[in-house]
C-alpha cells in the first residue's frame, strides 16, 4: 500500500512538472515534492526510520524509485523550457543590424609616419639599417664635405634656409636646415667601417616657394652601401627592388644620366608608370610621359671616401635619395602635397 | 641652369637624323635633361603684315590705327598703343580669333576683336610677348623686313625648341655648339664647329690688358676694334637671340651676346673713350671702391671683390655686372672687347654677397660661376671679332691675350676593367675608344691601360669614375644589368630612442588618437601666446636667418603652439579632437648643434563622444576632461613600462588646478592638465583643452623591461574599506600608505568611489577602496585578511589621520 502511495505521487509530481509554463513554476513544484523541509519526498523519507524492519527496503526503493523519477522530469522540464526560451528568442524580434554601432575611436598614424616606415621596411629586407641624424646642420656635412664648396654652383640645386643659434654664431661654421639627408652619408661613413648599408629617413628643409608638389619643409629617404665590390649594377637592383615592393611587381625602372656633386657616375631613377603603363599622354600621375622620377643616385665619389677615411682604391659603393611625400602621393593618389602639413583631420583620417 | 635651345641653330653643327622627339629622348636619357619640346603654337590667323598707313586716332591722343595689309584682299585697321611702328614696318598680325598671349596675364587667349575708344580694332599687332617670345610688351615686335606679307607666321618664324635644364658640371654645354657635340656622339655623326680665324697678337698704344690676381683671372685676353657703327644687328642675330629667349639691343651687344649662346663664353664691350690710360686691368676691389652699375645702382665693393679696371677706376664688377660709364653707346666707334676666364667658386661668392647669384644673376655670371675652360677665350674672342666685323664695321687694330699659368691638360690614365668595376657591366675596348672618340676625346688604349684626354671644354673630366660615365651613359644605362648585391651584410645595432618612439606611436594610434604632423618651423609669435602673461615655456629658438616666411621662421622649441593651431582649425568643422604628435624639439646649445629633443604631445578638446558628431543614439555627448588626458597618458606609461615619477614641478601655461609636472634632472619629462583658459582664449579653443607633453628620452631612461610572474594560482579575497581623511590629502597619499602597509600579499587597490556629504562631515571626504589580497603560495585564510586589513587601517589612521568605515 504505501508503495501504491508514493507511484501515486510520483505520478502525479511528474504531471505538474511536465505542466510548469515556466521557470517559477517548475521551482514552485520543486519545491512541492523535493524541497528539503516540506517537501512531499522529504516527508516520506522520514517516515523509513519509523517503519517495522521488514517494510524497510521495499518502502526506501519506493522513495528512491520515486525521487528519481522526479528528479528526471525536473531535469526534462528544465531543458525545454530553456530551448523554448531559446527559440522564441532566436524566432523573436529582429534588431535593425543596419543602425550605427557603438563607435569605437580610430587613431591612424600619419601618411608621412606611414610612408617613412613602409621605406625602412623594404630597404631592412635588403639588410639595411634605418638610422637617423640632425636636421640642424652645419655647412660642412651639408655641402662641404659632399664637394660642394662655398661658391659652388651646385648650391643653386639646393636652397638653403640659414639658421641662427640665440647663444651665438660661429661664422667660420654657418648653421642650416639639411636641404636633403645626403650629409648622413659623411656622418655614417665617419662612425662605421665597411661593409655599410643604410637607410636614413628624415626631415629636410630648402629655401623655395612651395606648390602642389614643393614644400620647403619635407622628407626624404637616403640610401648608402658601401663594400668592396658594389656597383652601378648592385644600386638598379637594390632600387628596382624597392620599386617592386612599393608599387608592384611588374614595374619597369630607367636610369638617366644625372649629376651630384657627390657622386661618380650619378643617375636618377624614374619607375614606369604604375598608373597609366605609359598609356596616357594625359596621365595626371606621370604627366604623360610614362615614368615618375623617383631618386638621385649615384656611385659614392671617391673624393668623399677619401674624406671620411675610406681607401677608394678597396672601397667602392653607392647611394640613393628620393622624396617620402612624393611616394606618398603617388601611393594613395593624394592631390597635393601641402595637404599633408595642413592636418585637416577630415583629410588625414583617409589614410 | 634652364636654357632655349633653337633647333634650327642646333642643325647649322651638327646633321640630326632621328625626329625631334627622338632627339630629345636620347639626350634625356645620356646627355642633359629636355624638360621639354616647345613647337610654335602660332595658329594660321598670325600673319606677316605691313603697316601701310598710320593714322591718329580721333577720340584718344595715345593710340593710333594702323592698317595693316596681310595677304588678303582688303586691309585691317587695328587700334594700337605702340609707339615704335613706321610705315613700311612688318610686323605680326594677328586676326580675330587667332589664339595670342594676353600682354597682362601672360595667359594664352583667343583674340576677340573690341571697339577701343569707339572704333573697332579688326585684329591686333603683335609685341614679343603676346607672341609668347619673351617679357618685352612696350613695342610691337618689328620683323624683317624680306619676309613675305601674308605668310603664316609659323611658317617663316616657327622654331622648335628644346627647354634644357642644363648641370653645373657640364659648363661646355652653355653654347649651341657644346650641345651639338653631345648630339654628334649621341648619334654617331659629325660635328661643325663655327668657323673661326686665329688672332694674331697685335700690340696697341691704345689699349693694354693686365692680370693682377692670376688665380681669380686666370686668363683674360681682348680685343681694340675701331671703325665700329652700331645699329641694327642682322635679322638672323635677331631671330636667335628671341627663339633663345634674349632680347634683341644692338649690334655689338647682341654679337657679344651671340657668341655667348654659340660657345658659351660671355664677352664685354666697353666703350674705349672711356678707358682711362688705355688700360683694362682684372685686381682686386680698392678698400671703398664704389661703382655704379649697369642696373643703376650704386655698390661699395668689398675688397675681396675681382673687378675689371682702368687705371684709375673700377670699371665693373668682373664676370658679374658691368658699369653704368664704360657701357655700348649709339656714338660708340671704338670699343675694348673683352674676353677672360674667372675662377668660378670667387664669381659664385661675390654673386652670392651682392645678391646676384642664381636666377637673379646676369647670364654671364650664371655661365661664370661654372668652370668655363679657358681655352675658349681666344676661340671666342676670334668668333665675335669675325662678327663685328662682318656686321658692324670693326676694324682690328689691338689683340692681347695674357695667359701667365696655361692650364695643364688632363690625361686619365686608368684600366679598361674599371669601368665593370664601376658599372657591373662589361663594355668591350673597341666600343669605348669609339664612345670616347664620338665624344671628341683623344683615347688610346695600352693593354688593358686606357688613356683619355677631354676635350679642353670638358673641365669635368678628371679622373676614372668620370670617364666610366662617359662611357656609361652613351652605351646607355639601359643596358646596366638589374642585380641584388651579394657580400656580407653588415652588423645592425640596436636604436632604443626609434624602437621606443615607434611604440609610443603605435601605442597612441591604438587608443584612438589621430597623429599629425606639422611644420617644424613656426611663428615665433606664437611662443608669446603660451601663457597667459605672454612668457616663455621653452628656450629661446633658433631662427632662419632668411625665411620664407615669417610663419617659418623659428625651429620650434616645444610642440604645444603647432597642437593647438592645429585644434583650432580643427574645430572649426568638427565637435571634438583627440590628436598627437611625435616630432623632436630643436633647443639651442651653444657651439654645438642643437639639442634634437624627440617629444610626444597630445591633445584633447571639445566632445570625446559621440565619437562621430551628432551620433548620440547610443552615446550622449560628453566633453574631454583632465581625466582622459591622464587616462591616455598612464596607459602609454604602462605600454611602455614606465613608471612616471620624478620632482613635482609646475607646468607653466597649464590650469594650475587641474595640471601635473614631472622633472627628473632639472627637466620636464612629463606636462600634462587642463590648458590655462586664458591661453585657450588666445587661440579661440574651448577652455577644456587638455595637452600633454612628454619627452621621449627621459621615459626610456625611465622605462624598464618588465619582469613577468605566472598568473596567480590561489584565489584572491576582495575587502572593501571607506577611507575617511581630510579634504587636503590627496588620493597618492592614501594609496601609499596602503601600498607601505599591505606588503606582498596586496594585489591591487581600486577606487570604488568618493563620498563628500553629512554622514562624514565638513572638510572630510570618503575614499571607498577594494583591496585584491592574495598570496602566490596558498589560498588567504579569513584571519591572515583581517590581519592585513587591520595593518593597512592602522597605517591609515597613523600617517593621514584617517578613519575607517566598513
Amino acid at each position: 500500500m504505501p508503495g501504491e502511495e508514493l507511484r501515486e505521487l510520483a505520478n502525479r509530481a511528474v504531471a505538474e512538472i511536465a505542466g510548469a509554463a515556466d521557470d517559477a513554476a517548475l521551482e514552485a513544484a520543486r519545491v512541492k515534492y523535493l524541497g528539503r523541509k516540506e517537501g512531499a519526498l522529504s516527508e516520506a523519507t522520514k517516515r523509513i526510520a519509523k517503519l517495522p524492519p521488514g517494510e524497510k527496503p521495499a518502502y526506501g526503493a519506493a522513495v528512491n524509485e520515486g525521487k528519481l523519477r522526479i528528479e528526471r522530469a525536473l531535469e526534462e522540464r528544465t531543458r525545454a523550457l530553456r530551448e523554448a526560451r531559446v527559440a522564441r528568442d532566436l524566432g523573436g524580434e529582429r534588431e535593425d543590424m543596419s543602425l550605427p554601432p557603438r563607435r569605437v575611436r580610430v587613431g591612424r598614424l600619419h601618411p608621412i609616419s606611414q610612408t617613412v616606415r613602409e621605406v625602412s621596411r623594404v630597404f631592412a629586407t635588403m639588410g639595411f639599417e634605418t638610422v637617423e641624424g640632425p636636421e640642424i646642420e652645419w655647412d660642412y656635412y651639408n655641402f662641404e664635405a659632399l664637394n660642394i664648396p662655398p661658391g659652388h654652383p651646385a648650391r643653386e640645386k639646393w636652397q638653403t634656409l640659414w639658421i641662427s643659434n640665440p647663444l651665438g654664431d660661429d661664422p667660420s661654421r654657418p648653421l642650416l636646415g639639411r636641404t636633403h639627408t645626403s650629409p648622413m652619408q659623411i656622418r655614417v661613413m665617419e662612425q662605421r667601417r665597411p661593409p655599410v648599408r643604410v637607410v636614413i629617413p628624415g626631415r629636410c628643409y630648402r629655401y623655395e616657394a612651395t606648390d602642389a608638389i614643393r614644400e620647403s619643409i619635407f622628407f626624404q629617404y637616403e640610401g648608402l652601401a658601401i663594400d668592396e665590390k658594389l656597383t652601378m649594377a648592385d644600386l638598379k637592383g637594390v632600387l628596382f627592388s624597392f620599386a617592386r615592393q612599393i608599387f608592384g611587381s611588374d614595374r619597369k625602372i630607367r636610369f638617366r644620366i644625372d649629376y651630384f656633386p657627390f657622386t661618380e657616375p650619378s643617375a636618377e631613377i624614374a619607375f614606369d608608370c604604375f598608373s597609366c603603363e605609359g598609356r596616357d599622354p594625359e596621365c595626371r600621375v606621370c604627366g604623360g610621359d610614362g615614368w615618375i622620377e623617383a631618386a638621385g643616385c649615384g656611385m659614392v665619389h671617391p673624393d668623399v671616401l677619401r674624406r671620411v677615411g675610406y681607401d677608394p682604391k678597396r672601397y667602392q659603393g653607392f647611394a640613393f635619395g628620393g622624396g617620402i611625400e612624393r611616394l606618398a602621393m603617388l601611393r594613395t593618389g593624394a592631390p597635393d602635397i601641402r595637404l599633408f602639413y595642413q592636418n585637416d583631420l577630415r583629410y588625414l583620417e583617409q589614410f | 641652369m634652364l636654357i632655349k635651345m633653337p633647333v634650327s641653330w642646333l642643325r647649322e653643327y651638327v646633321d640630326i637624323s632621328v625626329p625631334i622627339d627622338e632627339l630629345a629622348l636620347r639626350l634625356h636619357m645620356s646627355s642633359t635633361e629636355v624638360k621639354g619640346v616647345e613647337r610654335p603654337w602660332w595658329d594660321d590667323k598670325v600673319r606677316v603684315g605691313r603697316i601701310s598707313k598710320l593714322a591718329k586716332h580721333p577720340n584718344a591722343d595715345k593710340l593710333q590705327l594702323a592698317t595693316v595689309e596681310y595677304g588678303e584682299d582688303r586691309p585691317k585697321t587695328v587700334v594700337t598703343g605702340a609707339t615704335n611702328l613706321t610705315v613700311g614696318d612688318i610686323v605680326p598680325f594677328a586676326d580675330e580669333g587667332a589664339q595670342i598671349i594676353d600682354g597682362h596675364t601672360g595667359e594664352r587667349t583667343t583674340l576677340r576683336g573690341k571697339p577701343m575708344r569707339g572704333i573697332q580694332s579688326e585684329g591686333m599687332v603683335l609685341s614679343a610677348k603676346e607672341l609668347g617670345q619673351g617679357e618685352d610688351h612696350d613695342g610691337i615686335q618689328v620683323l624683317d623686313r624680306k619676309l613675305p606679307v601674308g605668310a603664316r607666321l609659323r611658317d617663316v618664324l616657327g622654331e622648335t625648341i628644346l627647354a634644357l635644364e642644363l648641370q653645373p658640371n657640364r659648363p661646355d654645354c652653355l653654347g649651341v655648339v657644346g650641345i651639338a657635340r653631345e648630339v654628334a656622339a649621341i648619334l654617331a655623326t659629325g660635328l661643325r664647329e663655327p668657323p673661326v680665324d686665329r688672332l694674331p697678337e697685335r700690340t696697341s698704344r691704345d689699349l693694354d690688358v693686365r692680370i693682377e690676381d692670376p688665380v681669380a683671372c686666370p686668363r683674360f685676353a681682348a680685343a681694340l676694334l675701331t671703325g665700329i657703327r652700331i645699329g641694327a644687328s642682322p635679322t638672323w642675330i635677331q631671330q636667335r637671340l628671341i627663339a633663345a629667349g634674349m632680347r634683341p639691343i644692338d649690334n655689338v651687344v647682341d654679337i657679344t651676346n651671340y657668341v655667348m649662346l654659340e660657345l658659351g663664353q660671355p664677352l664685354h664691350a666697353y666703350d674705349h673713350r672711356k678707358l682711362r690710360g688705355g688700360l683694362l686691368v682684372a685686381r682686386r676691389a680698392r678698400r671703398g671702391e664704389t661703382l655704379r652699375t649697369l642696373d643703376g645702382v650704386e655698390r661699395v665693393l668689398h675688397d675681396d671683390t675681382l673687378v675689371i679696371a682702368d687705371a684709375d677706376r673700377a670699371l665693373g664688377v668682373a664676370g658679374i655686372l658691368g658699369g653704368e660709364d664704360s657701357e655700348i653707346r649709339e656714338d660708340t666707334t671704338t670699343v675694348a672687347l673683352e674676353c677672360a676666364s674667372f675662377e668660378p667658386r670667387g664669381i659664385g661668392r661675390t654673386a652670392a654677397n651682392l645678391g646676384l647669384h642664381g636666377s637673379a644673376g646676369s647670364a654671364a655670371a650664371r655661365r661664370f660661376s661654372w668652370e668655363l675652360s679657358p681655352d675658349l677665350v681666344p676661340v671666342a674672342l676670334a668668333r665675335a671679332v669675325r662678327l663685328l666685323r662682318e656686321h658692324a664695321g670693326a676694324e682690328v687694330s689691338g689683340v692681347m691675350d695674357r695667359y701667365p699659368k696655361r692650364r695643364g691638360v688632363v690625361n686619365v690614365r686608368m684600366r679598361f676593367s674599371d669601368i665593370p668595376r664601376v658599372l657591373g657591366i662589361e663594355i668591350g675596348p673597341e666600343e669605348t675608344l669609339d664612345i670616347l672618340r664620338r665624344l671628341q676625346f683623344v683615347a688610346a688604349a695600352d693593354g688593358d691601360t686606357l688613356v683619355a684626354t677631354p676635350p679642353a671644354v670638358r673641365t669635368d673630366i678628371a679622373i676614372a669614375e668620370d670617364i666610366v660615365e662617359e662611357v656609361g651613359r652613351i652605351a646607355g644605362y639601359d643596358r646596366l644589368p638589374v642585380r641584388v648585391p651579394d657580400g656580407p651584410l653588415p652588423l645592425h645595432e640596436r636604436h632604443p630612442l626609434q624602437e621606443f618612439r615607434e611604440r609610443a606611436r603605435d601605442g597612441l594610434a591604438g587608443f584612438g588618437l589621430q597623429e599629425v604632423l606639422s611644420y617644424s618651423l613656426i611663428d615665433p609669435a606664437w611662443l608669446g601666446m603660451l601663457t597667459a602673461d605672454g612668457s616663455c615655456i621653452a628656450p629661446e629658438p633658433l631662427r632662419v636667418i632668411n625665411p620664407t616666411t615669417v610663419a617659418q621662421s623659428a625651429a620650434r622649441p616645444t610642440l604645444r603652439a603647432s597642437l593647438l593651431d592645429t585644434a583650432r582649425r580643427n574645430l572649426r568643422n568638427r565637435a571634438g579632437v583627440a590628436i598627437f604628435e611625435i616630432a623632436p624639439l630643436y633647443l639651442p646649445q651653444r657651439g654645438d648643434l642643437p639639442d634634437e629633443r624627440w617629444t610626444i604631445g597630445i591633445l584633447l578638446a571639445g566632445n570625446a563622444e559621440p565619437v562621430r558628431d551628432g551620433e548620440t543614439w547610443l552615446t550622449p555627448e560628453r566633453p574631454w576632461d583632465v581625466r582622459d588626458l591622464q587616462g591616455y597618458v598612464l596607459a602609454l606609461a604602462d605600454l611602455l613600462d614606465v613608471q612616471t615619477a620624478g620632482d613635482q614641478v609646475d607646468a607653466p601655461g597649464l590650469h594650475p588646478g587641474r595640471s601635473l609636472a614631472f622633472a627628473h634632472d632639472g627637466r620636464r619629462h612629463l606636462v600634462a592638465g587642463q590648458l590655462d583658459p586664458r591661453v585657450a582664449a588666445k587661440w579661440e579653443l574651448p577652455a577644456e583643452t587638455f595637452i600633454a607633453e612628454i619627452d621621449l628620452s627621459s621615459w626610456l631612461d625611465a622605462a624598464r623591461p618588465p619582469r613577468v610572474i605566472a598568473p596567480p594560482r590561489f584565489p584572491a579575497a576582495l575587502r572593501d574599506l571607506a577611507i575617511v581623511v581630510d579634504e587636503a590629502t590627496p588620493y597618492r597619499d592614501v594609496e601609499r600608505e596602503i601600498r607601505a602597509a599591505g606588503g606582498t600579499d596586496l594585489g591591487s587597490i581600486a577606487l570604488v568611489d568618493l563620498y563628500r556629504g553629512p554622514q562624514i562631515g565638513a572638510g572630510k571626504k570618503s575614499f571607498a577602496v577594494r583591496l585584491v589580497l592574495r598570496r602566490a603560495t596558498a589560498t588567504l585564510g579569513e584571519e591572515d585578511v583581517d590581519r592585513l586589513v587591520k595593518r593597512v587601517a592602522g597605517r591609515l589612521q597613523q600617517a593621514l589621520g584617517a578613519t575607517i568605515r566598513s
